[in-house]
């Protein structure tokens, strides 16, 4: 017999991390916030990072976008949330450019060391720009946070990408650039005769695509940027083992599009592929469960309905009518979806939500519903 | 609808989901039955993506060298690779150095993950399209749509002239840059659609990506409003039967409260954006493609009252 697959309810009572991915525009912000008051709501000390949520959201957690640390959740809100001691629930809204400035100031030994990429106008212009930065610093950040204890369980919202998984490779781009290694070649000097000719290449190339003037600057950049951030590749390496363990459980967010399973079925396999704990899927707006509702006729109408909801009967019973194809459409999907991930996670379908899920009351719904899955 | 068809590059941009992919192929096909040259993009980050624009041409995936899809249409996978290559090749006037800066290793690193080089890349890879000159004068490519995959990637590609050129204002990477403002500036060349749902999150999200489009000046050619549902209901009707699914819910409830709110956000679109707002109807899953190509045909802006331009 195959062992059930963990639950939701579960992983949100016991794993310290659980990280939400999925491509953009699925309701993967929303689905951390709930995850995490629900386990706010379960009693443990919960932290949702996510980057650049919308305004609203932001609001309804209590918290303004860009705050430089993570900011609680007030104790007005806490308490209408039902989250009550151990319990306690933080939010870090993660602007790009300030944790790229913070990262540098964490990771240089001086203070000079960090005003001089600071101060570099190349980075002043493009540390935003840097591929791999949001993913990198989301990754470190959370690995920071999980180590120091200060909290039970945090949720990581990844960045928002074409595919589930890019924030993985983002950093490993990231590191592969910085690796001391590689670059040798930029080093002004060298010490053996084929880095020197390395290095004479790379600044003949650079000098013609970028004007010799600018090269110059740029290599200097390079040097220092590169120079001071070489414990990043140490990082992003603990942060695969750490990301593989037990603690830890990925869920990809999904939408019950035609282009979804494909989707899911990717990223089923590459986290297999990675070695990372898949733990299930969260299919936002599907009907699976619309199906346990009446159909609207005569008897639930009731015998004393006014003359408009009999006259508006018919047209109701039009869409009850789709939504009956929809939710043996999504029944089906879930069926696909949980003969792929096997034992290894559950599908937890979550209702269509047109209004929009950042107010308080829609949240606390869908965290009741994901911590009773 | 038929401006669309007059501009060198088009850029379709919105949240995953919303129907994006869709649109772009149903636009190429009538701007192909037009007599259009075109050439279908999508900004890939890895050849072995997989697309759900190909996808409309029978294909997992969009070529990595321009091939032909359909009749009168091409397609091709926008690489930063693919361009940064392009680019090194003419800038680099020797065949035996750009083969050793394409092979170089620490180059190659650079270019992966350096500041704005991916951008750079896809941005010099669609200018070579765009020059490509084929018989008779005309562009070889008269007609570029481009399927912009998430709204950051898209802020990033249309400022990438204003944020490099402020660091670089001279040498061959300016000269690029420039050139391709030439397009992207020039409303008569260019514009970028914005693909939205009437729903609450992504009418919000959709003022913001006007406002960051505005910023990198892209001309913004108008809206889809994708997937609007059906709203049967009177004022009358709809207020009784509200009442009635409070108390106890029942099929079709969902698509009851989705009229609701399409209608809401429908009204604040239009009251917040001048801009050319085109409707689609929630068209199903099945034969969506012959579906779209059906409501876009000859589609007009929705007219707003009291006469708001």
């Amino acid at each position: 017999m195959t062992p059930l697959p963990p639950r939701l309810g579960q992983l949100i009572k016991h794993r310290r991390v659980i990280v939400c991915c999925g491509a953009g525009g699925v309701g993967k912000t929303t689905t951390a916030a709930a995850l995490a008051l629900a386990g706010a709501r379960a009693g443990r000390r919960v932290l949702v990072l996510t980057i650049d949520p919308s305004k609203r959201l932001a609001e309804t957690l209590g918290v303004s976008r860009n705050p430089p640390t993570p900011v609680s959740l007030p104790p007005d809100r806490l308490a209408a949330a039902g989250i009550t001691p151990p319990g306690s629930l933080d939010a870090w809204m993660l602007d790009p450019k300030l944790i790229a400035d913070e990262s540098v100031r964490r990771l240089t030994k001086t203070k000079e060391d960090a005003d001089r990429v600071l101060n570099n106008r190349i980075y002043q212009q493009i540390s935003a720009m840097v591929a791999g930065m949001h993913e990198y610093t989301a990754m470190e950040a959370l690995h920071r946070f999980v180590t120091q204890g200060r909290y039970d369980l945090v949720v990581l919202d990844t960045p928002p990408s074409r595919h589930a998984l890019d924030f993985l490779e983002a950093p490993r781009r990231l590191s592969a650039l910085i690796e001391g290694k590689a670059l040798t070649a930029f080093l002004p000097k060298s010490d053996s005769m084929v880095a020197r000719a390395a290095s004479k290449l790379v600044e003949k190339i650079l000098g013609a695509i970028f004007g010799q003037d600018f090269a110059q600057e740029f290599i200097g950049f390079l040097v220092t940027f590169t120079g001071i951030f070489q414990s990043l590749t140490l990082d992003v390496r603990t942060m695969r083992e750490f990301l593989s363990g037990d603690d830890v459980a990925f869920l990809l967010v999904a939408s019950p599009a035609p282009a979804m399973l494909a989707e899911a079925y990717f990223f089923h396999d590459k986290t297999r592929e990675l070695g990372l704990p898949f733990r299930g899927f969260v299919l936002n707006r599907s009907q699976a469960r619309a199906s346990a509702l009446p159909f609207p006729d005569a008897a639930w109408l009731g015998p004393d309905a006014p003359a408009a909801a009999l006259a508006a009967l018919p047209k109701l019973q039009a869409l009850a009518e789709v939504e009956r194809q929809h939710a043996a459409r999504d029944q089906d999907l879930v069926r696909q979806l949980q003969q792929k991930a096997g034992s290894a996670g559950a599908v937890h379908p979550l209702p269509e939500l047109p209004q929009g899920a950042d107010d308080m009351g829609t949240l606390l719904a869908i965290a009741e519903s994901l911590a009773n899955e | 609808m038929k401006r669309l068809f007059d501009k060198r590059v088009v850029l379709f941009t919105g949240k995953g989901g919303v129907g994006r992919s869709t649109i772009t192929a149903a636009l190429a096909k009538a701007a192909a039955k037009e007599g259009k040259r075109v050439l279908v993009t999508e900004v890939g980050d890895d050849p072995n993506d997989y697309s759900p624009l190909a996808r409309h041409f029978g294909r997992d995936r969009l070529p990595l060298g321009v091939e032909e899809l359909a009749p009168g249409i091409r397609g091709v996978m926008l690489l930063a690779r693919s361009g940064q290559e392009a680019f090194m090749r003419s800038v680099l006037r020797s065949a035996t150095l750009a083969r050793a800066a394409i092979g170089n290793d620490a180059i190659r690193r650079l270019l992966s993950a350096g500041p704005s080089f991916r951008e750079m890349g896809v941005f010099f890879q669609l200018l070579t399209y765009l020059r490509e000159p084929g018989k008779g004068g005309a562009p070889e490519y008269e007609l570029i749509l481009i399927d912009m995959p998430a709204t950051g990637h898209t802020l990033s590609l249309t400022g990438l002239p204003q944020v490099l050129l402020n660091l670089l204002p001279r040498g061959p990477i300016a000269d690029a840059l420039r050139e391709g403002q030439t397009y992207l500036n020039d409303p008569a060349k260019a514009a970028a659609y914005v693909v939205v749902l009437p729903e609450t999150l992504p009418v919000t999200e959709c003022f913001e990506l006007l406002h960051g489009l505005e910023r990198t000046r892209m001309n913004v050619g108008g809206i889809f409003l994708n997937r609007v549902p059906q709203d049967p209901f009177t004022e009358e009707e709809r207020a009784a039967l509200e009442g009635l699914l409070k108390r106890t819910p029942a099929l079709g409830n969902n698509g009851f409260q989705r009229a609701v709110v399409a209608k809401r956000e429908r009204a604040r679109l239009l009251a917040g954006t001048p801009l050319p707002v085109f409707q689609i109807p929630d068209l199903g899953d099945q034969g969506l493609l012959e579906a779209m190509g059906r409501a876009l045909d000859g589609i007009r802006p929705i007219e707003r009252q009291g006469g708001a331009a």
